[in-house]
């Protein structure tokens, strides 16, 4: 009784005091993950706690499943609409990135460490993986917004990549003890029959979930508990079927959250505090396995080869995936610069140890110190390095008080709290369009029908039912006014125009070049023909000027900015991951201004001998 | 600026209540300046604020149009007595208008004068020495200089 309750104790006090310090992280923007790592190591052997925890068998159940629960909840939170904006940069990074990076970390590990080369690339497969928890928690809670191409694709590519890691790591640890013969077809072989039957399993268990949920009358507390085993059930089933369980529990995640649950609202909030929880559990315990007595012998090996990891290894394998896809060179860098390792990579390191191989506990150093520098330097500059690259989108409209409450049946909408905010428009007399559905308003306390309210004051709360997609057209009513500072300008142009001016006008009133047959088109359809999915910062190149989507509405731009002089906006000439297209335009200028210069040698040389 | 504007295009202390009001005070003047009609000048600014306002942002507004008759694009420069509402981008009232005025045919002319003064009227200094000047001469000063200086 005595042991329980202490161990309860201690785990129970170690998350308090992850959770309380993120309070103070949050202030210094430290990574999150990193106060949770450095929680376990105080904790552990040889800090001040001196808890002393060497059951890798147990970690690695931990981490599994916290790893797990991390995955689902990154699935249930992306959208579709994600998915048809990134989907394949990020699974060509997520599969050929993988594959890219573990073969270059291979290399410089086998130099660097003096190792044979299967435990040399099976410390590259460890550390091939962007981590999940980390990606997400850092673009979001960094309270920065990307464009969403950019952001999704990370998300998307950090979600989807652990399992072809893990797949690759097993492989090569079993190639190392000699359980697999090193056929390179019986390899291929499992590999699709690995991933194949997670993704198809993942499937079936997304819809199961869904059914159970949708169709099984249960007590409204159960409903969060019965998504919690089904989801570890699709888990455990794929793995014990041989497919891999954490592609299968992503893709159930994926499929269960893009659609209209009962209690939609409630399963994500337990959802999301299950990921925070595995997250927590996962890098404490982690950092309470690590023995950084170990780490000096191999110390400087390991940050040398973090550095190439950030430097080399990430850029070359996100240069090669974006290729084909149309990725600005800022955008490119981005996406290599946020290739964070987190816990799954130290997770991972676990697995050699488990099948006892004598370079075990070093690669487990190796990695756990390379994942720390990678959290530090990368985690720690997410927010400058996208602004200095120019990749946030400046937030045109101020702060927004709102709360949805998704109402029960079949209907179409939902109850929409706003508080009515100084200086926003409906404060300052904007009425509120018919559809929104006002019904009633909080003053002072008391509530007020809407219709004897008349004008709303600040400091009311509004509460409307309305269809869910037009939530973005009430918050422009609802936002506080914000300054415009000088990005705003470069980012979405001098003038604005609505969507609904027709080329034509636009052309003919500055002189733009145009085609006769486009003349009656909405610069709106423009966008869409162009971009199909048009999203907040795109650009169309009209003549010398830009023309830039400002604001979009449910896939339509509803406000379009105009750029006089675009080349103002490419304040970076630091094209670190430029296109190919690119790279070959500037290789070829070098050319010519290296053969000019030559030639311009040989035209002084007979000058300087008639001197 | 030299070339858009001239000492007489400039306003030191326009009065107008609204948006609509300060359109047509300008199109007064600029109908005096460019002995043209002050009616078509006026539409010509309101089609365009009609494709989307011309406020852009921190108190200052660009209305511009293209008219028939005209040399060249010519510039008049008002600065309101009292700021006005003028549906910019930023629901600020604005003060500082630089009206332009281009010629039919005037092609990339047009949007060349457009992007000077609208890079012009966005170093924020300027305008608070815009706002700050005592006089038509001074603003006038104000205006040319930057552009003597960046030739320079």
């Amino acid at each position: 009784m005595e042991v329980t309750s202490s161990l309860i104790l201690i785990g129970a006090a170690l998350l308090l005091i992850s959770v309380f310090t993120s309070l103070v992280s949050l202030r210094f923007g430290t990574p999150l993950l990193l106060v949770f790592l450095a929680v376990g190591l105080l904790a552990g052997e040889d800090g001040p706690g001196g808890i002393v925890f060497n059951d890798a068998g147990a970690a690695f159940l931990i981490g599994n499943v916290a790893l797990a629960l991390i995955l689902f909840e990154s699935g249930f939170d992306t959208s579709f609409a994600s998915y048809r904006l990134a989907a394949a940069p990020a699974l060509t990074l997520a599969t050929l990135g993988v594959f890219v990076t573990t073969g270059l970390i291979g290399v410089a590990a086998v130099y660097l460490l003096g190792i044979g080369w299967i435990p040399a690339l099976l410390l590259g497969a460890v550390l091939s993986s962007t981590d999940a928890a980390a990606v997400f928690l850092l673009l979001r809670v960094g309270g920065i917004t990307i464009r969403d191409r950019v952001r999704s694709t990370l998300e998307i590519e950090s979600g989807s990549n652990d399992p072809m890691a893990i797949f690759m790591t097993i492989a090569l640890v079993e190639l190392a003890v000699g359980h697999l013969p090193g056929d390179a077809v019986g390899i291929g072989l499992r590999f699709v029959e690995h991933m194949g039957g997670g993704a198809a399993l993942g499937v079936v268990g997304g819809g199961l979930i869904i059914l159970v949920i949708n169709r099984v009358r249960l007590d409204p507390g159960l409903y969060p508990v019965v998504s919690l085993a089904l989801a570890l059930f699709v888990f455990a089933t794929t793995n014990v079927l041989g497919g891999s369980g954490f592609l299968a529990i992503y893709v159930a995640g994926l499929i269960a959250g893009n659609v209209r649950l009962r209690g939609g609202e409630v399963l994500r909030r337990f959802h999301s505090g299950l990921s925070w929880l595995g997250q927590i559990v996962m890098f404490v315990t982690m950092g309470l396995l690590a023995t950084p007595s170990g780490f000096p012998a191999v110390a400087w090996q390991a940050v040398l080869l973090a550095v190439l990891l950030i430097l080399v290894a990430r850029p070359v394998a996100v240069w090669l995936c974006l290729a084909p896809f149309r990725f600005s060179a800022p955008e490119a860098t981005f996406v290599a610069w946020v290739g964070l390792r987190g816990a799954v990579s130290i997770l991972l390191a676990l697995v050699p140890i488990l099948y006892g191989l004598p370079e075990g506990q070093m690669l487990f150093n190796v990695a756990f110190i390379t994942v720390l520098a990678s959290l530090l330097v990368q985690g720690w500059t997410i927010g400058p390095v996208a602004r200095w690259l120019g990749l946030v989108v400046p937030r045109r409209r101020g702060a927004v008080d709102r709360m949805q409450l998704e109402l029960p049946g079949e209907i179409e909408q939902e109850l929409v709290a706003y508080a009515v905010l100084d200086q926003s428009p409906v404060a300052r007399g904007q009425r509120l369009p018919r559809w929104a559905r006002p019904s009633l308003v909080i003053r002072d306390g008391q509530v007020v029908p809407f219709q004897r309210a008349r004008q709303l004051q600040a400091g009311d709360r509004v509460y409307l039912f309305t269809d869910p997609r037009t939530v973005p057209l009430l918050d422009r009513l609802f936002a506080e006014p914000r300054d415009l500072d000088e990005d705003d300008r470069d980012f979405y142009g001098d003038l604005v125009l609505r969507p609904e001016t027709t080329l034509g006008t636009l052309a003919e009133l500055y002189g733009l070049p145009l085609l006769l047959k486009q003349a009656d088109r909405h610069l709106a359809d423009l966008f869409r023909q162009e971009f199909r999915d048009p999203e907040i910062g795109d650009r169309l190149h009209l003549g010398q000027v830009d023309l830039i989507a400002r604001e979009v509405v449910n896939g339509a731009v509803t406000s379009i900015g105009l750029d006089l002089e675009p080349a103002r906006a490419n304040r970076h000439h630091v094209p670190l991951l430029p296109s190919p297209a690119e790279l070959l335009r500037s290789l070829a200028s070098l050319r010519s201004r290296i053969s000019f210069r030559l030639w311009e040698r040989r035209q002084r040389r007979p000058g300087a001998e008639r001197r | 600026m030299i070339d858009l504007i001239t000492p007489h295009s400039i306003i030191p202390n326009l009065r107008a209540s609204s948006k609509k009001q300060a359109l047509q005070e300008l199109a007064r003047r600029a109908a005096e300046l460019l002995g043209q009609h002050e009616r078509a000048i006026f539409d010509v600014l309101l089609e365009r604020e009609r494709l989307g306002t011309t406020g852009v942002g921190h108190g200052i507004a660009i209305p511009h149009g293209k008219l028939p008759n005209l040399d060249r694009v010519h510039g008049v420069f008002a600065r309101l007595e009292r700021p006005v509402d003028f549906d910019a981008i930023d629901d600020q009232p604005v003060d500082l208008i630089f009206l332009l005025l281009a010629p039919e045919q005037a092609g990339a002319d047009h949007l060349k004068a457009l992007a000077r003064v609208s890079r012009l009227l966005r170093d924020a200094s300027m305008c608070e020495r815009l706002r700050g000047a005592d006089s038509a001469d001074a603003i006038y000063a104000l205006l040319t200089h930057q552009e003597t200086s960046n030739a320079a």
